[in-house]
């Protein structure tokens, strides 16, 4: 076909000259494809020419405003655009030169073919119907003009058409073919269908790179006027040149203002498009156009008919309503008209779609589906859009609670007034949401009755050409999709917001969150989200309700790409919501009936399977629930039904592991809770342990931890034996957590440091260590007492299955012991029972000390590295260390002792821990026996070796001290033999007295306190050494008066005082003894003041203070009114005055026969009574400054005369064996001290020794 | 503290010494005189002698000790102060410190550059000895020479024979050395 019409026009083409110009252009547009012959070739080069000039010329002036207006108009023509936009940013400015050529050029080339003949005419003419609307600043340039060989008015007109029919058809460089572009030269001569199509490609383009008015029909016709007024008179084409090309261009002027001022400035758009286009008409065109007139006749009025049966209603004044009655009325009006009134509009359509073929002569016509789309949009944005926003608009007031609402929408239990609000906007969201899709479905139905129109006239021509049955449905699919489009994106954000609001609501029910009437008539608590049953008819209300709203938003086109992101929004708000609202803080397990459908899902395959009821629990409510649903409403909204399915099931294995990972952020964040409810809360750390599986988790959940410690737990609120409470716990959870300990040596560091700093860590380690079966069994009852009132609440937990109540409420009564006192702090209030309850020792270490389960590690260190049967062996996790060394057990004992320091530390502890019940109690020694033999094993025999001999001496000095009594039983005996009174008289001298021996070098710090015992004891004492010394020869005693226990009975004149003190204080009232030379009971009671006491007794004045307070405490002394340091026996309680038989203590076991006899059971030392002491505290602390001053002496003296602060500190660090306490801070001070004494002096920062 | 190097993963030494466990006990010679040593400076400090002193050096190392004795009254030593070096071997207590004056000092048993002759410091040696007891020692030898073995003949001469020139070597020789 295009062969053919290029031979004819092969009589204007053989100027050679210009042929071989154009030749070096082609070029320049690389057509290389170019297959012609002879002049021909000539011809289609120089149409090539033209293309690629014209596409060159609009680069420079128009190609921006083409890109920013073509955005917005159809795909074709982004594509032009796009491809415009290339050409003019590649080469802005290089193009410039060689365009202008290449204009010159072609401009000589179109003089000498057009004014050859008339072949061109028809081409002229159809480029003259384009010409009025364009404007061609480059037309008038005077360079232009001094090349045209031809210099007749008449040839540049026809220049200036022609070149502007090039420009129109930019498209065709697009396609790449030399055939269309030689199509497009003769044009009149295509058929039919593929002219309109070109038309509409070439109107488009058009409307690409020039701007034009979107809202009117085609430019250069009247009927723009004609269409959306349709009852005006018909207008012909010429008569309403004049005033017609002045009143649609002066809005368009002012509206696209901005647009055309980018063209050549200073000169006016309007005068340059109206003044040629009509003269050049007026002078050319009438001899031509004599037949053109009347076939253009014939096309406006086709043009008009159709466009009047499927114009849209100018006003829209009804709000919901409006679209329905105007397209009532389109429909009564059509038949109202009948069938002759469609007879017509057919007739017309035909004439109006195949204009090019039936009115060959009409110069303008235009595409009638392009303009139906132009009205469509017109009418969108001046009807439908005000409507929708006046929809919404009353909400917009309400935003911000609306907002604030959503985001307190997982907090449960928010009172009844929030729930009431909640419900209000829920309802007006629906409200909005459902007014829009009416608006909407009313709009979209009178679009589509005009396209439905159009279309039926498609279905009718069809038979004529088949072709345009495939466009009709093409053109369908296009409008519906460009109208989805519009729509969606004008929607308003208030729209969406009400759109989301909806959703949530409705999803929320569906995936089992509860409503607010659930919420009111609970009242106190919050129910929990849950699955929700299978035959819930609210849920599947909901599911009901969702679904039809989706689907109707889907036809109107609101369910594009923003409610797709709304829909992923929601869902993923639903999922932590659910999440946190249904486990946060239930860690129990909930009843395993309840899962057996989920066991029956592929969940069960998955990595998580077998685990802990909640994530279980969680997969099948993502499996079935949250993945159901969003495969339901994607289903609904998704464009190609036979696609792939929406969600398959990789994703709702994604979707799983999207939720457990909330669940591990929610149990992360819940740790330090789970900690201290631990064991209850095992069920939890199944959660974590089937959560915490990347390195990542792991890190988060590390951090996370340490730093609720340190908010929590390593303060100085918290007691040592909280915190070793809590550390017990973190060992247990963590390694239950986590069996290769990794995690807990992650968290250890920081509580390790902090439990440095309390000095009284290791004591209380060691005394919880050795607590007595005693106070482990009171901590037995303690816990089942605790754990009793638990077991209500777990019987009436809410789905939730849940074993445990909220944790607000349930956490205080899980744990009375560490627990309580968290809640305090939290709370500010604790219940008091707890307090009682709280155990002042450690005695989960005594449980655990005797747990085999925690000694394993022992028996597996054999063959550590070898066990080959360990059929659960994993390999150790990723972020363990490189040394790191895979423990057996959970070995809590171990772990703390280590994490106290070194093992010296500890031993040093714990001996002088057992030092100090050694020698307090009589009894036998059984828990400390069998913690020594633990310990042992632990630490091995060597390191505990002094337990070992301290516990020995005392066992032996039980056999020692049976033999030195028997030896002076028989002692006695032997006196019996003289007179009775003698014996009697001993007898009743007698007080029982027994010591403990130890040895000197194997206990600690045992510090001897100078004071003068009663004489009976010292008599005893000597007794008591004559029977050792006689029993193992050649050792000798030395007494540590301070220590010991003695049992004081005090016979006072209206009652008697049993007290049990230490010998300080039994010696001190001792002093008090009415001496036997008072005589009967009628003497005043005794007083004495300090220094008395002092004199008398040869002892430390604080102890004499000390003890005196001991016994004004028991009542048995006072203070004399008056004096400060005098004290005076209280002999009767109500009569002060009353005179006394003296208080003197007397053997327990001995007579009580009122003989006034001292007695002590004076054992061998106690460390804790002396150190317990204030004092001796601080006497220690001198002496100790004291050694520390010589160290300091000697270095100066040996090492260096004089020595700066940070080396003298660590001087000390290294040769003190113990370690040195002190920072270089209160080392400073100390120094100070001496300076300002005179023995050392500063030289120059450093120190030195004064000189004597 | 040593905590860190307790936990799990950690350093490699704590490692082997866990692994070593009771075999670590006893098995570090340098160990154990440390420890001694610490022990010695201790009781040192508790219960000094007077006339001598001694310290760890500042090089921060427990086997080198610096020492200070006063000459006693009564000998050509009265009024001076010497000091000392002590190396102790890993070993010790089972084999004695190398004990020199590091002031010059002009003794029958002392040689020119500090070496002292002293039995208990050679052959006599026994775990009993403490840094204390040879401090003493070596005072008590200041103002009692063993002129039997001299290192410095001429000095057990002089101490005999003419205390006087005896007593003006020794102040001639002694010299208060600057601290290093």
């Amino acid at each position: 076909m295009p062969e053919q019409k290029m031979r004819g026009f092969g009589d204007f083409s053989d100027d050679q000259h210009w042929g071989d110009e154009a030749a070096s252009e082609m070029e320049n547009v690389r057509m290389s494809d170019v297959v012609a012959a002879g002049g021909q070739k000539w011809m289609a080069i120089s149409v090539y020419v033209s293309i690629w000039t014209a596409i060159q010329y609009h680069l420079c002036t128009n190609a921006r405003e083409g890109c920013l207006l073509t955005a917005v108009i159809s795909p074709d023509a982004t594509t032009a655009a796009a491809s415009i936009a290339d050409y003019h940013l590649t080469s802005p400015t290089g193009t410039r030169g060689r365009m202008n050529e290449a204009r010159r050029q072609h401009q000589v080339a179109l003089a000498s073919t057009l004014s050859t003949g008339t072949n061109g005419r028809g081409l002229l003419e159809d480029a003259w119907k384009n010409a009025p609307a364009i404007c061609r600043p480059g037309m008038t340039e005077a360079s232009y003009a001094g090349i045209l060989p031809v210099g007749a008015s008449i040839a540049a007109a026809r220049k200036r058409n022609l070149q502007f029919r090039y420009r129109t058809r930019i498209h065709a460089q697009d396609l790449g073919s030399t055939r269309i572009a030689r199509c497009l030269l003769w044009q009149p001569d295509m058929p039919a269908a593929v002219a309109s199509q070109w038309r509409d490609r070439q109107r488009r383009v058009f409307q690409s790179v020039f701007q034009t008015d979107v809202a009117p029909s085609t430019s250069q016709t009247t009927h723009v006027s004609q269409s959306t007024d349709p009852g005006q008179p018909f207008g012909y084409p010429l008569a309403p040149l004049p005033g017609h090309s002045l009143h649609p261009q002066q809005p368009q002027q002012t509206h696209h203002g901005r647009g055309r001022s980018l063209q050549r400035p200073g000169q006016h758009p309007s005068s340059r498009r109206a003044t040629p286009e009509s003269s050049s008409f007026g002078s050319t065109a009438p001899p031509l156009l004599t037949t053109a007139v009347d076939d253009q006749a014939t096309y406006d009025r086709a043009w008009h008919v159709v466009t009047a049966h499927i114009a849209l209603p100018s006003s829209a004044t009804a709000d919901d309503s409006f679209g329905t009655l105007a397209a009532e009325s389109q429909q009564q009006s059509s038949r109202r008209r009948g069938d002759a009134g469609a007879n017509e509009f057919y007739d017309a359509f035909a004439l109006v779609i195949n204009a090019s073929t039936l009115l060959p002569r009409a110069t303008r016509t235009d595409d009638i589906l392009a303009w139906h789309v132009r009205q469509v949009r017109a009418h969108f944005a001046q009807h439908v859009i005000p409507l929708l926003t006046g929809c919404v608009a009353d909400d917009g007031d309400d935003d911000g609670d609306d907002e604030a609402g959503e985001a307190r929408d997982d907090g449960a239990g928010n009172g009844h007034w929030h729930a009431a609000r909640k419900g209000n906007h829920y309802e007006r969201h629906m409200v909005t949401v459902m007014s829009s899709i009416r608006t909407l479905e009313a709009a979209l139905r009178l679009y589509f009755y005009g396209l439905n129109q159009l279309l039926s006239g498609f279905s009718r021509l069809a038979d004529s050409s088949p072709g345009l049955a495939k466009d009709a449905e093409l053109l369908n699919t296009r409008f519906r999709r460009d109208t989805h489009a519009l729509v969606s994106n004008s929607a308003s954000e208030g729209l969406m917001r009400s759109i989301k609001a909806v959703l949530t609501r409705l999803a929320g029910t569906i995936l089992g969150f509860p409503s607010q009437d659930e919420r009111k008539g609970d009242g106190g608590q919050a129910p929990r989200p849950a699955a929700p049953g299978p035959d819930d008819l609210r849920v599947q209300a909901a599911r009901e309700r969702l679904l039809e709203l989706v689907q109707q938003l889907h036809n109107v086109g609101l369910a594009g790409e923003r409610f797709q992101v709304l829909f992923a929004e929601v869902m993923d708000l639903m999922m932590s919501a659910f999440v946190t609202g249904a486990y946060g803080g239930v860690w129990s397990a909930p009843d395993p009936g309840s899962f057996s459908v989920a066991m029956d899902t592929i969940s069960r395959s998955g990595p998580s399977s077998a685990t802990s009821p909640c994530i279980m629990s969680l997969s099948d409510w993502v499996e079935n629930h949250f993945a159901r649903l969003s495969f339901e409403v994607l289903a609904c909204i998704s464009s190609n039904p036979q696609g792939p399915l929406p969600v398959s099931l990789a994703d709702v294995k994604t979707y799983q592991s999207l939720a457990l990972g909330r669940l591990a952020a929610l149990r992360i964040g819940e740790l330090f809770d789970i900690v201290l409810a631990w064991p209850a809360s095992r069920p939890a750390l199944d959660d974590l342990r089937a959560t915490i599986t990347t390195a990542t988790r792991r890190r988060q959940l590390t951090d996370s931890f340490s730093r609720s410690l340190q908010i929590r737990l390593l303060h100085p609120g918290r007691s040592t034996l909280e915190i070793l409470q809590t550390y017990i716990s973190i060992i247990r959870t963590l390694h239950a957590l986590d069996p290769s300990k990794v995690l807990l040596s992650h968290v250890e560091p920081r509580l390790q440091l902090y439990l440095c700093h309390r000095e009284d860590a290791v004591r209380v380690v060691v005394s919880g260590l050795l607590a007595s079966p005693d106070e482990i069994r009171a901590a037995r009852k303690a816990n089942e007492v605790a754990k009793s009132p638990r077991e209500k609440p777990q019987s009436n937990g809410p789905f939730a299955t849940a074993a445990m109540p909220a944790m607000s409420s349930s956490t205080s009564r899980d744990k009375p012991r560490l627990h309580s006192s968290v809640q305090v702090d939290e709370n500010g209030a604790s219940p008091d029972d707890n307090y009682s309850r709280r155990p002042t020792k450690l005695v989960e270490l005594a449980l655990l000390l005797n747990d085999p389960a925690q000694n394993r590690r022992m028996a597996a260190d054999l063959d550590e590295d070898l066990d080959w049967d360990d059929m659960n062996w994993v390999p150790d996790p990723i972020d363990a260390g490189a040394n790191y060394k895979r423990p057996k057990s959970e070995d809590v004992v171990g772990t703390i002792i280590s994490g106290l320091g070194s093992e010296e530390v500890f031993i040093k502890e714990f001996s002088a821990v057992v030092a100090e019940r050694l020698l307090s109690e009589p009894t036998r020694f059984d828990q400390e026996l069998r913690v020594l033999d633990l310990l042992k094993r632990r630490f091995g025999e060597a390191a505990l070796q002094s337990c070992d001999v301290m516990i020995r001496d005392v066992q032996d000095s039980r056999r020692v001290d049976t033999a030195i009594h028997k030896a002076r039983a028989g002692q006695r005996a032997r006196a019996l033999a003289t007179p009775a009174k003698s014996a009697a008289d001993c007898r009743g001298q007698e007080m029982e007295y027994h010591a403990r021996i130890l040895s000197r070098l194997f206990w600690p710090n045992l510090d001897r306190e100078h004071f003068l015992l009663p004489q009976p004891v010292v008599e005893q004492q000597a007794q008591y050494e004559q029977g050792y010394e006689s029993v193992k020869s050649r050792r000798k005693l030395t007494w540590l008066n301070q220590l010991g226990q003695a049992r004081v009975e005090l016979e006072l004149r209206d009652r008697t005082v049993t007290a049990d003190c230490n010998p300080v204080e039994a010696t001190v009232i001792y002093a008090f003894q009415r001496t036997e030379d008072d005589g009967d009971g009628n003497a005043p009671p005794v007083q004495k003041s300090v220094d008395e006491l002092y004199e008398q007794l040869q002892m430390d004045e604080d102890l004499i203070a000390a003890a005196l307070r001991f016994w004004v405490g028991k009542g048995v002394l006072c203070r004399v009114a008056g004096s400060k340091n005098n004290y005076i026996v209280v002999e009767t309680l109500h009569d002060p005055a009353a005179s006394t038989t003296t208080a003197v203590p007397t053997a327990s076991t001995q007579d009580e026969e009122g003989q006034q006899h001292a007695t002590g059971e004076l054992e061998a030392p106690d460390l804790r009574a002396a150190a317990g002491a204030k004092p001796a505290v601080s006497a220690k602390e001198r002496e100790r400054r004291e050694i520390y001053w010589r160290y300091i002496q000697g270095m100066l003296t040996n090492v260096s005369a004089t020595m700066p602060l940070g080396q003298m500190a660590m001087m000390m660090k290294i040769s003190i064996a113990d370690g040195f306490p002190w920072s270089n801070e209160e080392l400073q001070d100390f120094l100070a001290e001496k300076v300002t004494s005179g023995e050392l002096e500063v030289v120059g920062g450093k120190y030195r020794l004064v000189k004597k | 503290m040593s905590f860190i190097e307790d936990s799990q993963n950690s350093a490699p030494d704590s490692v082997q010494t866990s692994k070593l466990g009771a075999a670590r006990k006893g098995a570090e010679p340098g160990q154990n005189a440390a420890k001694r040593l610490q022990t010695e400076l201790m009781q040192l400090m508790t219960s000094p002698a007077p006339g001598v002193s001694a310290f760890p050096s500042a090089d921060g190392n427990l086997l080198s000790w610096r020492a200070t004795i006063e000459g006693p009254e009564d000998t050509p030593y009265s009024g001076l102060s010497f000091k000392l070096s002590f190396e102790f071997p890993s070993n010790y207590p089972y084999a004695p410190p190398t004990v020199l004056f590091r002031t010059p000092i002009y003794h029958p048993n002392v040689d020119f550059s500090g070496r002292i002759c002293l039995d208990i410091l050679k052959d006599k040696w026994t775990a009993a000895y403490n840094t204390q007891t040879v401090l003493l020692s070596l005072q008590s030898l200041l103002g009692e020479p063993n002129n039997a073995s001299p290192l410095n003949g001429e000095a057990a001469e002089l101490w005999d024979k003419d205390p006087a020139l005896f007593k003006t070597k020794v102040m001639d020789r002694h010299k208060d050395i600057e601290d290093d």
